[in-house]
């Protein structure tokens, strides 16, 4: 099993000046897995990027990309790696097609494979109508796709994807996520930075949180929302029931709970949807009768806050909130998270493995 | 993207074997010649700009220099070309440098570093591109100083074209300097302030405008050890005729020893990670 981790990374350090951006970084990821990255801005995502692309060396730790070690064999590593960074990596003077062909000959196609390469990528990228025009004429989101085609040229076993989806529309988005399940499944390793959680929650078979250049805990989406903390329970009780009556029955049984007074609403934490029940009979026996009761699982951006609140020099969790784009609408109600809440959980955040 | 793009299911293709050194210089001499040639108003200019110096030099020095001090016989017309055949290289170098800095600002440069190439290729591709410039820079040179001053080469066509070979390399050697200096600093503000301590130098404390002999001392020191002067001494006795002595040598010796030692540099500086 262990053969089929493609990236592999030992107490990876870097440092720039008085910034340390890693401070011993662990990671694996397997043959086929997708590696969703979170963090705050300066959290270090981009840095270990770079280092396991070979862009920059690691001050010390160690770390092997496709079986070859980062620093002692960058040549072997860049043959096996497709890289699109955060910032577009890409010539403006040269045309969409141009650019892909030049990166294509370097990978050591003929002529016509480079061209046969290029078409498939410009149509798969939806840039065909642009394929003759100078780079530096594209829109922002034709220029990302450009980069994040060029970062494919090669076909590579590991892909470094550093905020792919940044300045994407919706379709181009929803093409890119599907591409990368696609290459997934074919057996790419992925490893994807992002700040969008939804994309880390549909995309990443697991996911790594950073924070100050340490790892702040890593696990499937499904884990880390178990560590994190509970979900949570919003009911409301009928007409002739009294709100202040509920919460304190809810309270004498282990919740405590939140009246939110303008939604008419009562919101409990709940360990998982069991707990259904169980509030339904405390208030049932104090007279409350229920009329609308949903469970929601927390969400990854509770679970992000959560870990993040962690970090010795993260914003505050609501500063961070403002910076976050808006995400999509959820399905379902998202769990009520208060400040002293997600500070109680810092308590039992679980060691980093 | 779009969603129309169907399943996007990637059959595993066997990768390519990475392009060789010699297939590497191609692709990215190819890219750096357009690069020189995109705009055709530099282009233009730049080789405009010898001839601008042939005129303004022929007139402002010529008409000071005494004949008595050029070698016998010989016009300033015929001092001058063949020593301006090398120093013109010295901003042609210099906007080679700059083109690079930008090239290495640019994010392709970037993606080189995350594939399987050899980095100083770039900067050979580089130093080729801008040195057909300066071809072309020298051959309208010569036409210039004929068309204009009747300029006729004393050694013959074979002498001119010995003299245009000469300084081929001369500034193939000169180029490599603002290659290393910009793959070493990569600003271009910094890179031009350096540049002017080098180029300034190197083009005046030779025996390029006016003979050694009628220096002061000091600077007839410089001059004597400036590459430039050993390149302009060659390539003048190539363009004049009679005997042609040790100055060829020397001139070559001196261009292939500082081109080692520049590559060497320029190699080191680029692969310097980007960020540091
Ligand atoms: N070249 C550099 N010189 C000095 N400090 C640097 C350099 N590159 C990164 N840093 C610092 O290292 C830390 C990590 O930066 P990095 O770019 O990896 O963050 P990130 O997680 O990618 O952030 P973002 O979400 O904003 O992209 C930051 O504090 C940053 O200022
Ligand atoms: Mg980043």
């Amino acid at each position: 099993m262990a053969v089929d981790q493609v990236i592999r990374a030992t107490g990876l350090r870097k440092r720039f000046g008085a910034v340390q951006a890693l401070d011993g970084v662990d990671l694996t990821v397997a043959r086929g897995e997708i590696m969703g990255l979170l963090g705050h801005n300066g959290a270090g995502k981009t840095t270990l990027v770079n280092v396991l692309s070979t862009l920059t060396p690691p001050t010390s730790g160690t770390a092997s990309v496709a079986g070859f070690d980062v620093a002692g064999r960058p040549d072997e590593v860049r043959r096996r790696i497709g890289v699109t960074g955060q910032f577009a990596a890409l010539d403006e003077e040269l045309s969409g097609h141009d650019n892909l062909v030049l990166v294509a000959r370097l990978c050591g196609a003929s002529k016509a494979q480079a061209a046969g390469r290029a078409d498939e990528l410009l149509e798969a990228f939806g840039l065909r109508a642009a394929a003759g025009r100078r780079a530096a004429t594209y829109s922002g989101g034709m220029r990302r796709r450009l980069d994040l085609a060029l970062g494919l040229v090669g076909r590579p076993d590991v892909l470094f994807l550093d905020e792919p989806s940044v300045g994407l529309d919706l379709p181009s988005r929803l093409g890119l996520w599907e591409r990368v399940q696609g290459l997934a499944r074919d057996g790419t390793a992925v490893l994807l930075t992002t700040q969008y959680l939804e994309e880390a929650d549909r995309l990443a078979d697991r996911i790594t949180v950073l924070g100050a250049g340490r790892v702040l805990a890593s696990g499937t989406a499904v884990e880390l929302k178990a560590r994190a903390g509970s979900g949570s329970i919003s009911l409301r009780v009928g007409p002739q029931g009294d709100r202040t009556v509920a919460a304190e029955a809810l309270g004498r049984a282990g919740f405590p709970s939140d009246v939110d007074d303008g939604r008419g609403e009562l919101t409990v934490p709940a360990g998982d949807s069991a707990d259904l029940a169980v509030v339904i009979r405390v208030l049932d026996a104090v007279g409350q009768n229920v009329t609308e009761i949903r469970y929601a699982e927390p969400s990854l951006d509770d679970v992000y806050l959560a870990f993040t609140a962690t970090a010795p020099d993260a914003p505050a969790p609501a500063a961070a909130a403002l910076d976050r784009p808006p995400a999509p609408a959820p399905a379902r109600a998202a769990p009520r998270i208060t400040l002293p809440e997600a500070e109680r959980r810092t308590g039992d955040t679980p060691e980093t493995p | 993207m779009t969603p129309s793009a169907g399943p996007a299911t990637e059959e595993r293709v066997p990768r390519w074997r990475p392009a060789g050194r010699a297939a590497q210089l191609r692709v990215l001499t190819a890219r750096q010649i357009r690069l020189v040639y995109a705009d055709r108003r530099v282009v233009l200019f730049s080789v405009a700009q010898p001839v601008v110096m042939l005129l303004l030099i022929s007139q402002v020095f010529g008409s000071l220099a005494d004949r008595s001090i050029l070698p016998r016989g010989v016009s300033y017309i015929e001092f001058l070309l063949p020593a301006l055949l090398v120093t013109t290289g010295i901003g042609t170098s210099q906007s080679a440098g700059v083109g690079l800095v930008r090239d290495m600002e640019g994010g392709m440069v970037r993606r080189f570093r995350v594939l399987p190439l050899s980095l100083p290729m770039v900067l050979v591709a580089r130093s080729i591109a801008d040195l057909t410039r300066s071809g072309m820079q020298l051959l309208v040179l010569v036409v210039a100083g004929h068309l204009l001053f009747g300029y006729r080469a004393g050694g013959g066509a074979v002498g001119l074209v010995a003299a245009l070979a000469l300084s081929t390399v001369v500034i193939w050697s000169l180029i490599w300097i603002f290659i290393a200096l910009a793959a070493w600093l990569r600003k271009v503000e910094v890179l031009s302030s350096i540049g002017f301590f080098v180029s300034f130098p190197l083009m005046f404390a030779s025996s390029a405008f006016v003979p050694v002999d009628v220096l002061p001392g000091w600077l007839a020191a410089v001059a004597t050890v400036n590459p430039v002067s050993h390149a302009v001494e060659a390539s003048r006795s190539l363009a004049l005729g009679g005997q042609v002595g040790s100055e060829v040598t020397a001139a070559l010796c001196a261009a292939l020893g500082l081109m080692a030692a520049m590559t060497v540099l320029a190699a080191r500086a680029v692969r310097r990670p980007p960020d540091e």
